[in-house]
């Protein structure tokens, strides 16, 4: 596979990255199971991610971003970061974000197709993505009410509220 | 020059998708792009939680009418590969044969829209008379021309029977000599060469930075193809080549879409030959362990992929869709810079965008509760006595 510019495939030549290298570079200690077929799994604290991210692309060649999963797992939310390059080694990098101040940082400058997918996750979970340049409402309406989030599990649409679109008559 | 935003969309002759593009153009130059996708959310990821693992997949291939087998299939992998088990092989076959039939559906069906974008209509005409065949392929096999209600969690629900499968086999060297065709027309055909030769290049180096997917990709020179990097149902054992190319434009985009109809044809026609004996289901769980699976693959306009978690019950705690229109939105901005105003619709169109897809035509009378099927034949003779009439008057 050629290298291309700016991004390092971490091949230093023709050698491809194997998975072993890449779970002792991203995972800690007894983590053996993390490996599931071409799958590396591994937690990362939500100070660290944009370096963990960044150090992805440029030592290991993980040069897509396939998706940033969010879910509701109640006190945080969780964002994993599938990533894959040219070895085809896919990278999940979870971070937990409190749910008191949802804050990650932005990573549109690293993958410019996270822009995106994180102005869908602030619009759907409300999640506050520090750095991003254009974090406005993609998915849902623009009549959509402010501070509601539809994905969160605690939501709930309130009977007698407005939430867009035509107004039904009765 | 004054900057001017050119709102396009969401109702637009020239996008049949409900999205708002706000273009910023210097005189009829493209140099911005601004993009709201908002017009027709439905809340499927919601309505997912919601719902047990038998009747979440009928919705699930809701979500788009075309690629509705991806994420069906995207989706029951996932959660097989939660619970453990093991699917049979010959319904590993039966999904890798409906899987490329839809491929060979929606590549033939782009290749009429970016014709008619083009304003070659000619094209459009041939290109989905020929998908026909397809589409009876499909409703033969499974009843349906659009969602095809195929999967269920441990297999599939509808085998394909010696009949059936003849019967497929039979209709494919047809299919195979339009396609023949369509490669040499791409060849020497003025009208397409002038429309898309040269627009909305984009780069090796682009194509990778902006992350894009599927057929966008791989035109850009980007071997990236999830049914070899990642292989699930029936891929691995199926002989078939990644078809890339390196021009980057619309013209790349066709070349690479004409030449995966030839592999998925391929792929289809060695599948039904060698479809294994068995089951084509297994009996899966009511509830799914606690876990979590990102399924990916390959849908006729590239990556998808589905994250999947469960929590013990017979319902995804989350099921998180990307889909590759998603992925490769951020390229399209890209590729309209610098560009003309006029090839927007061709350029929009080259990523391929999902597009809805009709049914078949159903007569209904209020006053009988049965609906009556119409034929080719009545409605062509429908069509010449309504004519006559309109003469007439």
């Amino acid at each position: 596979m050629e290298n291309h510019a700016g991004v390092g495939t971490g091949d230093g030549g023709n050698r491809m990255t194997t998975i072993q290298e890449v779970q002792q570079a991203f995972t800690t200690g007894s983590d053996a199971a993390c490996i599931v077929r071409n799958r590396v799994e591994a937690a990362v604290p939500p100070a660290r991610i944009r370096g963990e991210v960044a150090r992805a692309r440029k030592d290991f060649g993980f040069d897509h971003l396939i998706q940033i999963s969010v879910t509701d797992l109640g006190a945080t939310f969780q964002l994993i970061y599938h990533l894959t390059g040219p070895h085809r080694i896919v990278l999940s990098l979870a971070v937990d974000v409190p749910r008191e101040k949802p804050e990650a940082p932005s990573m549109h400058d690293i993958h410019p197709p996270a822009g995106i997918y994180e102005r869908q996750i602030h619009d759907l979970m409300g999640v506050v993505f520090t750095g991003h340049p254009n974090l406005k409402r993609i998915i849902l309406n623009e009549d959509w009410p402010q501070n509601e989030f539809p994905l969160r599990k605690d939501w709930k649409p309130e009977p007698d509220r407005y939430y867009g679109g035509v107004r039904e008559v009765l | 020059m004054a900057r001017v935003i050119v709102p396009v969309g969401p109702q637009h002759p020239a996008l049949k998708e409900p999205v708002n593009f706000r273009i910023i153009a210097e005189g009829e130059t493209i140099v911005g792009l601004e993009l709201d996708v908002s017009y027709n959310h439905r809340g499927i990821e919601k309505a997912a939680e919601q719902r047990d693992f038998t009747r979440v997949v009928p919705l699930l291939e809701r979500i788009c009418g075309i690629c509705s087998h991806s994420h069906g299939t995207a989706f029951v992998k996932g959660i097989e590969e939660i619970m453990a088990i093991a699917v049979p092989p010959r319904a590993e076959y039966i999904r890798t044969i409906i899987a490329e039939l839809e491929r060979i559906h929606s590549h033939l069906l782009w290749l009429g829209v970016a014709a008619h974008e083009i304003g070659w209509n000619t094209l459009f005409m041939w290109t989905w008379r020929d998908r026909e065949a397809v589409q009876d392929i499909l409703e033969e096999i499974s009843g349906n021309r659009v969602n095809y209600g195929m999967n269920i969690v441990g297999g599939v629900r509808r085998d394909i029977t010696p009949e059936l499968n003849k019967a497929a086999l039979d209709r494919l060297p047809a299919l195979e000599a339009q396609i023949a065709g369509y490669v040499e027309l791409l060849k020497k055909q003025e009208t397409v060469l002038l429309r898309f030769q040269g627009v909305g290049r984009l780069t090796r180096e682009q194509a990778l930075t902006y992350g894009t997917v599927g057929p966008t990709a791989r035109s850009s020179g980007v071997e990236y193809d999830i049914r070899r990097d990642d292989p699930y149902c029936a891929y691995a054992e199926v002989p078939w080549d990644v078809v890339t190319d390196t021009h980057g434009d619309v013209y790349g985009k066709t070349i690479v879409r004409i030449g995966e109809l030839r592999e998925s044809v391929r792929i289809v026609r060695y599948c039904l030959e060698h479809l294994p004996e068995g089951d084509i289901t297994v009996k899966a769980p009511r509830n799914a362990p606690t876990g979590h699976a990102l399924s990916r693959y390959e849908a006729p306009r590239g990556e998808l992929s589905h994250y999947i978690r469960t929590n013990g019950t017979d319902k995804a705690d989350r099921l998180d869709v990307r889909t590759p229109t998603l992925a490769n939105w951020t390229s399209v901005a890209a590729s309209l810079v610098n560009q003309n105003l006029a090839d927007i619709p061709v350029i929009i169109a080259a990523i391929d965008p999902c597009l809805s897809c009709t049914s078949r035509l159903t007569v209904l009378n209020p006053q009988r509760t049965s609906s009556t099927e119409m034929t080719w034949e009545d409605l062509r003779r429908r069509a010449r006595e309504l004519n006559r009439e309109r003469e007439r008057c």
